[in-house]
């Protein structure tokens, strides 16, 4: 018997119990659809994070005081915390005077999160930070109305801000927000600039800031120190030297900070190539764990696919015999009920392939794109194929070694 | 004992030129013996068999139930093996074959009628008398002109497309009866093939059955019924595993 009648035969026996053809792949659907929602997601959030830093500009790199390695644990932390010390704008000064292979260097300061005033509304929590004028440009801020600060603004501590979609629309909804003035911690700022909306991230707003000239932060909110410290913002000057542009600054600010040969840094550099590291490194971890529950969804799935071709196999003994008397073969009989079990597991595949992708949807448009992609399609078909392989082995067999004289008898 | 092996139809053959059968039988059984082991028992189903059926015979295997009647038939039907003896049929020594070589043999040599017609439930007529022709490698397209050829010859080419469950009992063998018949078998195997009938309609399939021996083929009864028995052309009677006669009904 070739491939297609064998094919048509387990199409023809799969469609004959649709429903239960349904129930006994529940297991696998729901393995699949795990699997795949998982993976989808991940991979959104990597070209989510990869977009992200191409928006950001892949361009430029950050200095600051710790470096991504120094929080590896509590120890390498409190080790830090004796030797790094902050950055300096004495230090930026240096870095900007002897560099060759930069473009531009700015600095900014930190995230404190304090509650701020219009008049009689409130929004808590919301994040305030300090920023050199040429930091539009080095982050590439998408300007939605108004402008970003000016030097004079910044040199002369003006009580200037520049703010993101939601306070803009909390407190300004008729969208006459730019000349208006906002109290933080009992001191008016007027608003200067906003922000387009970038929306949320894992259900993080991104639109909930106020970011004003970095001397005016430090004069509020007391000195540029500690969690207020300054890092730098670096662009390269050659995009194809970038990594030639980190070292520079690096070896500037060891020279400037009179580190010894041999000694480690007392700072950090974060790379776009960092980031995207520290990424992989946590989603590594996750992705095995995650794994792990569609597994074992495919082994009970496995399971309930052997056990229901068993079913079958005793049910169809009678069919069996008949297929024998008028010339079946053994292994005849071996590959209708592994074809009958393949295509089983596999259609279960699909159908998770499909929910998944639906999920998929709904996700995109919750939180960010997510991409299913084509070679995890694939695999997700083959290892159902496998699944359905063997567990329709041992029952196949069954069928095949039957007795035509016994299963003739058979009712 | 030697032999040696010869490509026959695509089937390895062991023949032994010393106890060639007489040509002209298709079928040649050579002290068969079947034994079953029960317990510390041993049962002789059948001992010593030996007979011979030539080409376009018509032949009626008659005996009680016990006799070793359908001990014989599964043995003649190739389901079987025997422990000892030899069967050959159509130039085929079949009681050294494997089971694949023994699936071959059934699927060309012989066509099954069965009391209980044995179509698949869900099949159609057609896809049903399809079945020997699919296991036999025929593509779709000429299997199908065969099949509807067969249906055809039985007078059901009209009702190709029904499934069994809408078709009488009558029309239902007939169906089994072409699906029996699409290969060109060597020998029709009936096995009680009007114990799930009526009377009226027993005597139709009966009648078939006088045709088809009439056209030239070669057709084997098995029954326990003597009425049904004597429209044969010769009937061998079986009792305790031993032939107890074979007589040819003189028409």
């Amino acid at each position: 018997m070739n491939f297609t009648e064998t094919l048509k035969l387990a199409i023809d026996a799969v469609m004959a119990h649709k429903l239960r053809s349904f129930l006994t792949l529940l297991g696998m659907i729901i393995g699949v659809t795990a699997f795949m929602v998982v993976l989808s997601i991940l991979q959104g959030f990597n070209s989510y994070v990869d977009e992200k830093i191409a928006g950001i500009g892949s361009n430029s790199f950050t200095v600051m005081r710790f470096s991504m390695d120094d929080f590896k644990d509590t120890d390498t932390i409190a080790a830090a915390q004796r030797r790094n010390t902050d950055l300096t704008f004495e230090e930026m000064a240096f870095i900007r005077e002897h560099a060759q292979l930069i473009g531009e260097i700015g600095a900014k300061a930190g995230n404190t999160s304090r509650d701020i005033k219009h008049g009689d509304e409130t929004l808590t929590n919301v994040s305030i930070s300090g920023a050199q004028p040429i930091i539009a440009e080095i982050d590439k801020l998408d300007i939605a109305e108004g402008r970003f600060f000016s030097n004079a603004e910044n040199d002369n501590s003006a009580r200037v801000i520049y703010i993101g979609m939601d306070v803009a629309n909390k407190f300004f909804p008729r969208g006459d927000a730019l000349g208006q003035e906002i109290s933080i911690s009992g001191i008016p700022y007027r608003v200067i600039g906003i922000q387009v909306a970038k929306g949320t991230v894992f259900g993080r707003p991104m639109d909930n800031f106020v970011m004003m000239p970095l001397k005016t932060f430090g004069a509020a909110f007391g000195g540029l120190t500690n969690s207020r410290a300054p890092t730098f913002s670096v662009t390269a000057k050659y995009p194809d030297r970038f990594d030639d542009a980190v070292e520079e600054v690096r070896t500037l600010l060891r020279i400037k900070r009179k580190i010894p040969f041999g000694e480690k840094d007392n700072f950090g550099i974060m790379t776009p190539d960092a980031i995207t590291g520290l990424r992989d490194r946590i989603f590594g971890s996750i992705f095995i764990v995650v794994l792990a529950v569609p597994a074992i969804a495919l082994i009970v799935g496995a399971i309930v696919v052997m056990n229901i071709m068993l079913v079958s196999v005793t049910e169809r003994t009678k069919e069996i015999g008949i297929r024998m008397s008028l010339g079946a073969r053994k292994s005849d009989v071996l590959r209708q009920f592994l074809f009958e079990s393949t295509l089983l597991a596999v259609v279960g595949g699909v159908i998770g392939l499909i929910i998944a992708k639906l999920l998929g949807v709904i996700i995109s448009q919750m939180m960010f794109q997510t991409v299913i992609p084509l070679w995890a399609a694939i695999l997700a078909i083959v290892v159902s194929g496998g699944v359905g392989v063997l567990a329709g082995l041992y029952p196949a067999w069954k069928a095949a070694m039957l007795d035509p004289i016994e299963a003739l008898r058979a009712d | 004992m030697y032999r040696f092996m010869e490509e026959e139809n695509g089937l390895a053959v062991a023949t032994k030129p010393a106890a060639e059968p007489d040509a002209r039988s298709i079928i040649s059984m050579r002290n068969i013996w079947k034994t079953y082991q029960m317990g510390t028992e041993q049962l002789h189903a059948l001992r010593d068999v030996s007979f011979d059926v030539r080409k376009n015979e018509y032949v009626a295997i008659i005996g009680p139930s016990g006799s070793g009647k359908s001990t014989l038939m599964n043995l003649i039907g190739c389901l079987d093996s025997p422990t000892s003896g030899e069967y050959w049929i159509n130039g085929h020594l079949v009681s050294e074959m494997e089971d694949d070589e023994l699936a071959r043999i059934r699927n060309k040599e012989i066509g099954f009628v069965f009391q209980t017609f044995n179509l698949l439930p869900r099949a159609t007529a057609l896809h049903n008398v399809e079945l020997p022709l699919i296991y036999a490698g025929i593509r779709s397209a000429e299997r199908q002109e065969k099949a509807q050829a067969a249906l055809a010859s039985v007078e059901l080419g009209e009702r190709s497309l029904h499934k069994p469950n809408e078709l009488s009992g009558g029309q239902r063998q007939r169906v089994a009866i072409a699906r029996a018949l699409v290969n060109h078998p060597s020998i029709l195997l009936a096995d009680e093939p009007t114990g799930a009938l009526d009377t009226k309609t027993s005597y139709e399939i009966m009648a078939l059955f006088e045709k088809l021996h009439e056209e030239g083929n070669t057709i084997i009864l098995v029954t326990h019924e003597p009425d049904i028995a004597e429209r044969a052309h010769r009937v061998i009677t079986i009792r305790d595993g031993l032939i107890e006669s074979d007589e040819r009904i003189k028409k």
